[in-house]
């Protein structure tokens, strides 16, 4: 189960709770932004997110940032290689599917990681 | 539960040949007819089929409408099922799949299931001009005014992000009312949450475990009773998964028959929707057979050599990331390879955890269309009558009880 109210910092719920009021009235960009924030804030409270690695096969490793959606609100270029992760909007608008996979990609992660 | 078959029309190179011999992709046609023809009489509820472009080997299932309408007319009660259409514009103009669903409907007398997604391999976007970042945004735009165009008369007209088109009336209309049921095909968790929050039937294609189905199947109807915003006019609530399939009157039998399927399934995938090399084919040369047999060398994939991977085996050793997770379980998970006591067991536990549809992957790698049609036998009548009666009196009932306070029009044929 992946709800806002499983989310213990305070800052970090309201974000998701943002995004879901925005998704319930379709307005798909807000909740994108509302999310990317929320991915902020996630980094801050667990940095070792930035450094974390998923091994998709034997001897191949690849950061567990890659896994976020990459669906116009992407990351710059190199951030991950650096640790820095930072988001560039490379398109002005965004469907409410692609706002929903942002939301639960970045809810789950959070949720699972106690965040 | 209810039960499907599932389709890519796989079709490895013979071993050391460069091309396929002259006859061998109109065997696969006609072996697929023969073997939906036999589920049908036997009562299997469900054939859902790929739409896939220039995947040689890997899926010849390129104009699905095609086999469908075929179906239509030698099967009486199966359900049809697209699985899925490929809706950004590139690939289908939303009027001529609207078109296509309605003209099957008709032709079926009310047995399609729309299922639907966007794509993902870089050789089909690539030649159809589809672009990665805008796919998600080109399913959903086209996948809304298909249903509208199947709904309202006339159409109203649409200026959209990825097509425009002034009102027309878009005929025929579907039997079903007031569309067929509605599906994504979902590779990862969040896409079966979307396909709850838009109202739609979730297709998986993880090779998912009775325990993350649990989970799955609570989270998914929740969100269904809670936060959905239908993209269609009817919702249609649903979970299906993917599993191999293969029978035998011994488990050894059953994986001798089962061969290089599974393996070469997940092979063949992982060859194409690998983001590095799966754009690097090169078109009428590779023989993907070949690489397969070499590289399986190594792996401890389902087979009549190794036999059947250990759960607790198959966990210790299986990749982090969702998409690499599905290929490595479904080249090594045998849910619905054995005996029938075995299919049935492991099949309850899915049963036990509220799965709506079931779907087995007979037709695989270098499977024989025989075995394929002793399996279906096999199943329809030593295992499907009492899981049939049993969807009927407790899964029913407990779909009932998940969907009492949910307002929205419902269509689904589970």
């Amino acid at each position: 189960m992946a709800r806002p109210d499983q989310v213990q910092d305070d800052q970090l719920r309201d974000l998701f709770v943002e995004a879901q009021g925005s998704m319930r009235t379709g307005q798909a960009n807000e909740a994108v932004k509302s999310v990317v924030r929320a991915l902020y804030r996630l980094l801050e409270l667990k940095p070792e997110l930035t450094t974390e690695e998923l091994e998709p096969r034997p001897g191949w490793k690849m950061p567990f940032l890659t896994r976020w959606p990459q669906l116009g609100a992407n990351f710059v270029e190199g951030s991950l290689a650096k640790h820095e992760p930072k988001i560039e909007f490379v398109k002005e608008k965004f469907a409410l599917s692609e706002a929903i996979t942002y939301y639960e990609f970045t809810l789950e992660t959070a949720i699972k990681r106690g965040a | 539960m209810k039960f499907g078959l599932f389709y890519e029309l796989q079709l490895p190179k013979p071993a050391g040949q460069p091309q396929w011999n002259p006859e061998d992709e109109h065997k696969i046609y006609h072996d697929m007819l023969d073997q939906v023809e036999l589920a049908d009489s036997l009562g299997f509820d469900y054939v859902f089929e790929v739409e896939h472009h220039f995947l040689e080997e890997y899926s010849h299932s390129s104009a699905p409408e095609m086999l469908m309408a075929a179906l239509s007319q030698r099967t009486k009660n199966i359900r049809l099922g697209h699985g899925i259409v490929l809706m950004p514009p590139g690939y289908n103009h939303p009027a001529r799949v609207a078109e296509r669903i309605s003209a099957l409907d008709l032709l079926s007398d009310g047995r399609v299931e729309f299922g639907t997604g966007e794509s993902a391999s870089t050789m089909e976007m690539g030649g159809f001009e589809v672009e990665r970042e805008q796919k998600k945004a080109m399913w959903e735009e086209c996948t809304r005014e298909a249903a509208n165009m199947m709904v309202q008369t006339p159409y109203q007209g649409f200026q959209g992000q990825f097509f425009s088109m002034p009102p027309r009336n878009v005929i025929p209309k579907p039997q079903q009312d007031p569309h067929p049921p509605l599906w994504v095909a979902a590779s990862r968790r969040e896409t079966t949450m979307l396909a709850a929050r838009f109202g739609m039937g979730s297709l998986g294609f993880g090779f998912e475990t009775p325990e993350e189905l649990a989970e799955r199947t609570n989270e998914y109807y929740r969100i269904i009773r809670e936060e959905c915003y239908p993209i269609g006019h009817a919702i249609n609530p649903g979970l299906a998964v993917l599993t191999t399939f293969m029978m035998g009157q011994t488990d050894q039998e059953a994986l001798e028959r089962s061969a290089n399927g599974p393996a070469f399934f997940s092979h063949s995938l992982g060859y194409y929707y690998n983001p590095i090399t799966g754009g690097k084919h090169q078109p009428g040369e590779k023989n993907i057979y070949d690489s397969f047999l070499e590289s399986n060398k190594k792996q401890n994939t389902l087979s009549a050599k190794t036999g059947f991977v250990k759960e607790e085996d198959i966990r210790k050793d299986e990749p982090e990331e969702e998409v690499q997770r599905a290929l490595y379980r479904a080249a090594r998970t045998g849910t619905a390879v054995g005996t029938v006591d075995r299919v049935r067991e492991m099949l309850l536990t899915y049963e036990e955890n509220n799965l709506d549809v079931m779907i087995f992957v007979a037709q695989c790698g270098d499977r024989k269309h025989e075995h394929i049609m002793e399996s279906i036998e096999l199943f329809g009548k030593e295992i499907l009558p009492e899981f049939k009666e049993r969807h009927e009196t407790n899964h029913k009932a407990w779909r009932e009880e998940q969907l009492a306070s949910v307002d929205f029009p419902i269509n689904s044929s589970i």
